[in-house]
């Protein structure tokens, strides 16, 4: 059908002006529904009758207005307004409480994220330190293997001489060997097995030289091979228990261990 | 009047639903001289006008209910409420009174036209006015007084298909006048 022609058929203004008869007011009803330009039409129509009438209004006297409302008096609901205010749809209180709601979610993943972030930083520290302690290890370990390395270099040398002490009388489960270099004199101690010194005692290492007893050092806490002193010559090494720091002669009672030398 | 838009439309009509007396209040100072204004122009008298806009109001108030806002504008149900109880107050028995069997006779000319110099120049109908004559007569009979179609053709001897085609023609001629 023409639209346009229904439009300027007058039949939409005997519509709005309630003057259409049921069957055409049901028509343009349902052509209103179908055809947008129609509905304009009727909106444009019905904004220039309403502007029209507001313009040509002609105020009612005051005692019309007192009547009414005192007519509808008990009517009113007191409280509506207040009803009224959290059901009427406002664009900017949507908004405010849209706001809100997204600055409480942005607190909320703040303090989410802050806490994750401590955790992170914990655990990170933690790796560090842990890594630096592994390196540190590492770096030990590498070291006893390079001196156990040194020191079976040294122990297969063809000039380096092995003296086993095995336990004396009444010390028989007591064992320890000193490797001599027989060029540079160097003496070197591997104490197989001794009781423990216990508190304020220490080992030391003695060589009979001619007879006579010559101090080759105290035992410290070394592992593996401990360095003793410098022994040129010697016929007898043993070990006796001396107080912390070694004594200037052997305590003969206090011999765990002796091996002849060569 | 201009109407101040302290409301829109669908808000007003929600806050006139839940009898909330600013939103009526608010509805009663926009509307009410626009309504009387119609009403006087139907029923011709001060006095009866303002009894009319008093029951229009209270139609308003208890009928708002069924407006139906995707039939048409607030205003527009209305302005019919207001137009339907002009001329039923003016077929009324008061007015039977007065005009016993009122009929539709060869008066209309009179009725319609330049006899009533006062309301033409006042509200809507210093609009329709503004029409021809042949169509000022058919918009008068049929907005302002509610004769049908039907009963305009057989008092004015004209055919029914020439009243329907003049009287859609001068609503047309009246959307243009009050076209912004």
């Amino acid at each position: 059908m023409d639209i346009q022609a229904y439009i300027e058929s007058g039949v939409i203004e005997s519509y709005v002006l309630g003057m259409a008869d049921s069957q055409e007011a049901a028509e343009l009803e349902q052509l209103s529904r179908q055809h947008p330009e129609i509905r304009k039409a009727i909106d444009a129509f019905e904004l220039a009758l309403e502007k029209t009438a507001l313009a040509n209004a002609m105020p009612p006297p005051a005692h019309v207005k007192e009547q009414l409302f005192a007519s509808l008096d008990g009517d009113f609901r007191q409280d509506t307004k207040m009803a009224v205010g959290a059901k009427t749809f406002s664009f900017t209180r949507y908004m405010a409480a849209a706001s809100l709601i997204l600055l409480l979610g942005s607190a909320a993943l703040n303090v989410y994220f802050y806490t994750q972030f401590r955790a992170s930083s914990t655990a990170y520290q933690a790796l560090l330190i842990e890594k630096s302690t592994l390196l540190s290890e590492n770096q030990n370990t590498q070291t006893r293997i390079l001196d156990m390395y040194g020191s079976m270099q040294m122990m297969s040398d063809p000039t380096v001489a092995k003296v086993s002490m095995p336990g004396v009388k009444g010390k028989e489960n007591s064992l320890a060997t000193v490797f001599w270099d027989t060029k540079s004199k160097d003496v070197y101690l591997l104490t197989n097995k001794l009781p423990e010194a216990g508190p304020g005692k220490q080992y030391q290492l003695w060589a009979i030289v001619d007879g006579k007893p010559v101090d080759a050092g105290v035992i410290g806490a070394c592992a593996g091979l401990c360095k003793m002193k410098n022994i040129p010559k010697a016929s007898l090494f043993a070990i006796t228990l001396e107080k912390t720091g070694g004594s200037p002669t052997p305590t003969l009672d206090q011999m765990y261990v002796a091996g002849k030398a060569g | 009047m201009e109407v101040v838009n302290k409301y829109n439309e669908p808000e007003l009509v929600l806050l006139l639903r839940q009898r909330n007396m600013s939103a009526y209040t608010y509805l009663y100072e926009n509307y009410a001289g626009a309504l009387r204004s119609v009403i006087f122009n139907i029923v011709n008298e001060e006095e009866l006008a303002n009894d009319v806009l008093q029951e229009v109001f209270i139609k308003i108030w208890k009928q708002i209910d069924t407006y139906d806002n995707l039939k048409g504008r607030l205003f527009t149900w209305m302005l019919n409420i207001s137009r339907n109880a002009s001329i039923d107050t003016v077929r009324s028995k008061s007015f039977q009174n007065n005009r016993q069997n009122r009929e539709l006779t060869e008066d209309v000319y009179t009725a319609a036209g330049s006899s009533q110099i006062n309301t033409d120049v006042m509200g809507l109908r210093k609009v329709v006015h503004q029409l021809k004559e042949e169509y000022r007569v058919l918009v008068d009979l049929s907005y302002f007084q509610g004769y049908t179609q039907d009963e305009i053709a057989k008092a004015l001897g004209i055919p029914l298909g020439t009243v329907k085609t003049r009287l859609r023609t001068a609503l047309i001629q009246l959307r243009d006048i009050i076209k912004p």
